[in-house]
């Protein structure tokens, strides 16, 4: 492993009963980078993630977070640890409003160093107007907002980002990018899922191919896209 | 001087009126109802720190009433003040609460309803034949009489269930305004999200757990105190989980004033049906019915709803507004 690698990947494999969701896994992030993770639906991406997260163990393998072997830790350690995520399908405190969302964050993602101010995460992601209105009453969009203003708000050196683009208008994708920029000026990591091109083309360093739970292509966006089992992968 | 917020006010004036109940001489009868009130709202409160905002089905309050009432009437038998045996019955209550913990919290949704569902049956079996001091028949059958309570007057024992009460209620009200109170409602709201936003939700729901089971526990020995005499059958009464359930879902689970109304309800009805016998269960029970269906947010729920809060609530703050000009 790296000397420099945030997250370390190694031989991860998932089994929910007979399905192998995750398959031989091995891949390494650095500090500051941004990796894409690709791949059709199914492919094991969101799994990957909650094995990161900690909200699954992996079936085997290890996981190691700025060289420390975090395998099979609860997610609220990793939490404290540094690593925060988002949610595909966005999971808020329905009864709380956005700004106690990400208070919950704040008051529990450990004993870090102090991350930005709260409204200054609503108004990177665009929600300032509705930080005072509970969580149930938020459309699909502002919940995605609010999935990374949390995510943020614990104030992470690795942050996953699981399709925070999907269903947004081509107009809103450069605020997108925008905001994933300004995560990575922050000197964090990111590793981000993704199917919008525009945004993975843009904003990742490298990305990672995976089908059907197994890795087939690594490289930068260049590489890959003219890469040969990725394109059977998606247009086969 | 500092003038005391009204909202803070008026429950400390509607204290202080309570307290002076025995003084002027009310009819003991009225005590006496007011009395179970006052047990049954200390339960409902902790149900509801627990159903409400914790997300925990807890169907075992039977278990900690018990166990607390056994605790001080044992207690008793051996030289130890009822007074005391009260917190030693609550610290009995919530010790078993911290060694249940563990297994019934890997229990999820119905599964733990279930799982602490099973427990005072097995401590009312165990009960029944474990005696621990005094010969066999003792006390009669497998039950103790609690010792050296007749001192204790009926206005003590009102200021007692009162006391426990109100410190059931201002220590759910202080939890919710804490950090506690927004980790036990990230928990209920989502438990994933509630991990990964840093929350150990095996250390919160135990907090809650014990406290909900000390006073529960108290509120049980309390009981007792007036009903001098427990029995397996009395103390791990499942009346003791269907009373707070009631109350809780009655009034309005996951809001603070709905325990209080639904105790007020519960009690009442108790005391109107008391001579109906399982009637009076089966009556509860349609009321139950018909509040969940016409009202799936209890009395509180749809008081809020229709806004009926709104004009005390403007009366207040005008009142303030005058008190802080002049
Ligand atoms: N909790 C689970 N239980 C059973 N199967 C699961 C679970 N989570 C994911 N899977 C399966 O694992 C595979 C990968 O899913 P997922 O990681 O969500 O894919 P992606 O995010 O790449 O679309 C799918 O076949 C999915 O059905
Ligand atoms: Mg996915």
């Amino acid at each position: 492993m790296s000397e420099t690698a945030v997250l370390s990947i190694d031989r991860v494999s998932k089994h929910f009963g007979g399905i192998v969701a995750v398959k031989d896994m091995t891949f390494e992030v650095q500090a500051g980078e941004v990796l894409g993770l690709m791949g059709p639906n199914g492919a094991g991406k969101t799994t990957l993630l909650n094995i990161i997260a900690g909200t699954y163990s992996p079936s085997s393998g290890r996981v190691h977070f700025c060289g420390r072997d975090i395998t099979g830790l609860p997610a609220h350690k990793l939490c404290h640890l540094g690593i925060a995520r988002t949610y595909q399908i966005p999971q808020p405190f329905t009864s709380l409003s956005a700004r106690q969302n990400i208070l919950v964050a704040t008051e529990y993602g450990g004993k870090k160093a102090a991350g930005m101010e709260h409204d200054k995460i609503f108004d990177l992601v665009n929600l300032s107007e509705q930080k005072d209105m509970p969580a149930r009453d938020l459309a699909t969009v502002s919940l995605k907002r609010l999935e990374l203003a949390r995510a943020l708000a614990s104030n992470p050196t690795l942050i996953l980002l699981d399709e925070i683009a999907a269903g947004s208008t081509d107009a809103e994708l450069p605020r997108i990018l925008g905001i994933i920029e300004e995560i990575h000026k922050m000197g964090k990591t990111v590793v981000l899922v993704e199917h919008v091109m525009k945004v993975m083309v843009e904003a990742v360093d490298r990305i990672i191919v995976i089908d059907k739970g197994e890795k087939i292509a690594e490289g930068t966006p260049g590489e890959v896209m003219k890469d040969e089992k990725v394109i059977a992968a998606y247009f086969g | 001087m500092k003038i005391p917020r009204l909202t803070t006010l008026v429950p400390v004036v509607i204290l202080v009126l309570l307290a002076l109940f025995p003084l002027i001489g009310i009819p003991l009868n009225w005590l006496n109802y007011l009395f179970s009130f006052f047990i049954y709202l200390a339960l409902a409160t902790m149900w509801n720190l627990l159903a409400g905002y914790t997300g925990l089905i807890m169907l075992c309050p039977h278990a900690f009433v018990g166990l607390a009432g056994y605790t001080m009437a044992i207690g008793t038998w051996v030289g130890v003040p009822f007074q005391a045996g009260l917190i030693a019955g609550a610290a009995v209550a919530a010790l078993f609460a911290l060694l249940i913990s563990y297994p019934v919290f890997r229990m999820k949704g119905i599964y733990f309803a279930i799982g602490t569902l099973v427990l005072p049956e097995a401590l009312k079996a165990w009960f029944s034949f474990w005696r621990p001091v005094g010969t066999a028949y003792q006390g009669g059958g497998a039950g103790y009489a609690v010792a050296g309570v007749a001192g204790f007057t009926l206005g003590d024992k009102y200021w007692l269930a009162l006391a426990i009460a109100a410190v059931s209620i201002f220590v759910v009200h202080i939890i919710l305004r804490a950090r506690l109170g927004l980790g036990l409602t990230a928990i209920r709201d989502n438990e994933n999200t509630a991990a990964s936003s840093g929350v150990n939700i095996f250390r919160l729901k135990l907090s809650s757990f014990l406290i909900a089971a000390f006073i529960m526990g108290i509120a049980g020995a309390a009981y007792y105190i007036h009903n001098p005499r427990i029995q397996p059958t009395s103390g791990f009464n499942i009346s003791w989980l269907l009373l707070p359930l009631m109350a809780t879902v009655i009034g309005g689970e996951g809001i603070e004033e709905g325990p209080i109304i639904g105790a007020a309800i519960v009690t009442f009805l108790r005391f109107l049906l008391a001579d109906y016998g399982a009637w009076s269960l089966f009556i509860q029970g349609i009321i139950l019915v018909v509040v969940v269906v016409v009202m799936p947010q209890g009395i509180a729920g749809l008081l809020r709803q229709v806004g009926a809060y709104r004009l005390p609530l403007r009366l207040f703050k005008a009142a303030e507004a005058k008190i802080h000009k002049t």
